[in-house]
């Protein structure tokens, strides 16, 4: 009964990857163009009907509206939808899913696809597609796994309990990743411990895409892309080659924190002994520049630059007035652009929009203009490519930009010898840049490291970076093993949910058990204010209430709260009128919140 | 006998800035970094080695030796079969400590006879030529002790570094014979510290 009241608000039901250029004539029957579908054993002809049904629609409101199909609604499930070249994806969710959080469930879907495989085209050129099929069941059911309802809905990172966590801890994590970044070849690196993130210099987006590889080594499933084991430095090494957009590698280059930190650790060890140690005694550290990751800290420039991403996809819907009763006509004329940043969204170009909306709240028509002029009809590339065309006019020939790329991610140290050939020929894809992910396993506590490909054949430099790194790992991986789970019993007459978006991470003290079904309504609650935000860019407080329970919302830029307060008095019904508890909820939810950590003044 | 490879935990303490991470560093990566930073709690690092004719595995743990680290470290002190308390012979103040450093590991670790517990004492930077505390000194304080062994050493020009810790291994091993038995690695240690509430998962 419980489900059939309040369905699953994480799931999909239903996914595919339709190529239609597989499906021209007349006579090609539908199947050939289904390069995927979820669940697997949906019957043929089933899938055939969602398939024409869903493409045909797309195509056909495109092609009236000359614009790109976000979300269609058939039925009781509403679809993401997704069109590049020739590709179409749909992924089918219930309609009481926040429109946003499905549509970022399949855009990180599609990201971790690309992000392993490179672009869809070749793989699919390269691979069969049952073995590409198992790849999409497993970034599936990784989207989907283990983490808690408000998780799906915000789209989040999981993070480790901070709550319980000694913060010189989180220090120490972020200090084994600069340790790890004096190494020239290493661009940034994460920690994680038993599937949450410690620490990360990565951007959300990145975050979430190497903590599939690492929870599936950890679940030991199996491993698809055939991770390659370093025999050098024992079993607890691995690496796999990865695929980053333009823009993601154009953020890693652009990130004053890395280059900062470089500049004056990296140069000559020998000669300037004393700064890079003060940079890092404890006392210093919060005020250099060189701490991008503790999970604790507040929002230095760094971070900001995420933000962009998450208020302008944001707006995806924001021109739609009535997301719940327009089935097929989603916004046909921004729809595209938020995509573009809310995703890859770490051009350079991007910052100043991005500030502009950042410090102007509301202005959710001009981030719009600002972002839809980047755009045409790619995801992936837009703003970046002009700026890769622009290296390659710079370099004077093709091949060179590449080497270009190489090097300057690696600010000049050394030659690259990398080359992009594979991913970036073709014009019609955006161009995917192949890296290597370095994966250092200390039992539940694992390293990664996004570095440059040839890494791996530099051998002084892969083992500098495990020795100076495996006594801290040790250390903090015994650390934080035993980390005894805090006093559970403070039973704490309110729920609240704390939503980072500069950080993508998400502070609660529901216990996120598949069983708590007294948490629901609240997570329902929940789900619907975060929808009406992502719908009125201008809305920065709602009250949503019942006759038992009133939940309070409140958003900025930059994070969005809730609110429930237990064994109010049973005013909420009817007509508000000033004695109505629900009015009182914003007072309490900023004096209770403040212990949490979360200011709300 | 040799064919059991015993695990022996041993354990570094001593003043911040003494020297410990180098030193563990030098003996088992013989390499010496002069920017390290301070230790954050607690690291360590295993070694295989044979002594005498047994194989062990040392498992070097290395600590924070600021104060404000003190509750982030003395959890591992428990199960330590060998302390090495480490002071730098530039720095009189890191020698004066000694004492201290002992006091709380004894306490912390819950050694049950600390008279018998085997400790090591190493004065390291002797590269260093402006020295603070003389080998008179120092070897006093260990005659004074306890006759703990006294060497010294230099992480940065390897001086003594793996006798110190061969001698360390040494006195565990002469320790575990008087009572007799090597712990072999896969055992379970009992007396280590309960995980409590481990049934509470909220």
């Amino acid at each position: 009964m419980a489900e059939l009241l309040s369905p699953d608000l994480r799931g999909c039901t239903y996914f595919f990857l339709y190529d239609g250029s597989k499906v021209k004539e007349e006579g090609d029957a539908t199947r050939e163009g289904i390069c995927y579908f979820y669940p697997e054993e949906t019957p043929m002809d089933k899938q055939e009907l969602l398939c024409g049904q869903l493409a045909g629609v797309a195509r056909c409101v495109s092609e009236l509206s000359s614009s790109s199909v976000r979300v269609l609604r058939l039925r009781r499930n509403k679809y993401a939808i997704r069109r590049k070249d020739d590709f179409l994806w749909a992924l089918g969710s219930s309609v009481d899913v926040p429109t946003i959080s499905v549509c970022e469930l399949l855009d990180q879907l599609i990201d971790l696809f690309c992000f392993y495989n490179g672009s869809v085209r070749q793989s699919y050129q390269r691979n069969s597609r049952e073995v590409l099929a198992m790849r999409w069941a497993q970034y599936l059911s990784h989207l989907q796994a283990g983490s808690s309802e408000l998780h799906h809905i915000f789209s989040c990172l999981k993070t480790i309990d901070a709550t319980n966590v000694d913060p010189l801890l989180l220090l120490k994590a972020a200090l084994i990743l600069q340790a790890c970044q004096r190494c020239p070849l290493v661009l940034v690196g994460c920690i994680l411990f038993r599937g949450r993130v410690v620490s990360t210099q990565m951007s959300p987006n990145l975050t979430m895409k190497v903590m599939v590889h690492e929870s599936e080594t950890y679940n030991k499933a199996h491993k698809p892309n055939g991770p390659s084991t370093s025999s050098s430095s024992g079993g607890t090494v691995s690496s796999i080659t990865v695929f980053l957009t333009m823009s993601e590698l154009q953020y890693l280059q652009s990130t004053p924190v890395d280059k900062g930190f470089k500049f004056h650790s990296t140069p000559h060890k020998d000669t300037i002994p004393k700064k890079t140690r003060l940079s890092r005694t404890l006392s210093d550290t919060p005020s250099t520049d060189s701490e991008p990751s503790d999970a604790g800290s507040t929002h230095s420039s760094q971070k900001v630059s995420f933000s962009p991403c998450l208020s302008a996809s944001d707006n995806v819907f924001s021109p739609d007035p009535s997301e719940n009763t327009t089935d097929l006509l989603h916004p046909p004329m921004q729809s595209q652009c938020p995509l573009s940043n809310g995703k890859s969204s770490h051009d350079a170009e991007e910052d100043e929009s991005f500030y502009h909306s950042f410090h102007t709240n509301g202005g959710g028509m001009s981030q719009i203009g600002d972002s839809s002029g980047l755009e045409e009809n790619s995801h992936l590339n837009g703003a970046c490519g002009t700026v890769f065309d622009f290296r390659a006019a710079e370099c004077g020939n093709e091949e060179s930009h590449d080497h270009k790329v190489g090097e300057d991610s690696r600010r000049g140290s050394g030659g690259s010898a990398h080359g992009c050939s594979g991913a970036t020929n073709s014009h019609n894809e955006s161009p995917l840049v192949p890296m290597t992910l370095y994966l250092h396993r200390v039992k539940g506590l694992v390293l990664v490291l996004l570095v440059e490909p040839h890494f791996l054949s530099d051998t002084a430099s892969m083992e500098e970076v495990y020795h100076s790194s495996l006594a801290a790992l040790n250390g903090l991986e015994a650390h934080l093993r035993t980390i005894i789970p805090g006093p559970p019993g403070v039973q704490v007459p309110y729920v609240f949910a704390h939503f980072d978006c500069t950080q993508s991470t998400m502070t609660s003290n529901l216990s996120g058990r598949p069983g708590a079904t007294h948490e629901r309504p609240f997570v329902r609650a929940t789900s619907l204010l975060h929808s009406h935000f992502c719908n009125t860019e201008t809305l920065q407080e709602a009250i949503i209430r019942s006759a038992g329970a009133a939940v309070y919302g409140t958003r900025s830029v930059a994070q969005e709260t809730y609110f429930l307060q237990h064994g109010g008095s049973l005013r909420n019904s009817g007509i508000p009128n000033h004695q109505d508890s629900a009015f009182t909820l914003p007072t309490k939810a900023r004096h209770r919140l403040l212990k949490h950590g979360v200011n709300l003044l | 006998m040799t064919t059991k490879t015993s695990l022996l935990k041993v354990i570094l303490l001593g003043d911040g800035g003494v020297g410990k991470s180098s030193i563990m560093n030098r003996y088992v990566t013989n390499k010496f970094d002069a920017h390290l930073f301070h230790t954050i709690g607690v690291e360590f690092l295993n070694k295989d080695l044979e002594v005498d004719g047994h194989q062990v595995t040392l498992q070097i743990w290395d600590t924070a030796g600021q104060e404000r680290f003190r509750s982030l470290r003395t959890p591992f002190y428990r199960g330590s079969d060998c302390c090495l308390l480490t002071f730098s012979v530039d720095d009189n103040q890191s020698f004066l400590n000694l004492g201290n450093w002992k006091k709380e590991f004894i306490y912390y670790a819950d050694v049950k006879e600390p008279e018998k517990f085997p400790f090591v004492v190493l004065g390291n930077k002797v590269d260093v030529t402006e020295r603070q505390v003389s080998t008179e000194e120092a070897q006093q304080w260990c005659q004074e002790n306890g006759d703990y062994p006294y060497y010294e050493t230099s992480a940065k020009d390897a001086t003594n570094v793996a006798v110190a810790f061969e001698e360390a291994v040494r006195r565990v091993l002469a320790m575990d014979e008087r009572t007799d038995h090597l712990i072999p690695t896969d055992t379970v240690k009992l007396h280590r510290k309960p995980r409590s509430a481990a049934t509470c998962c909220s």
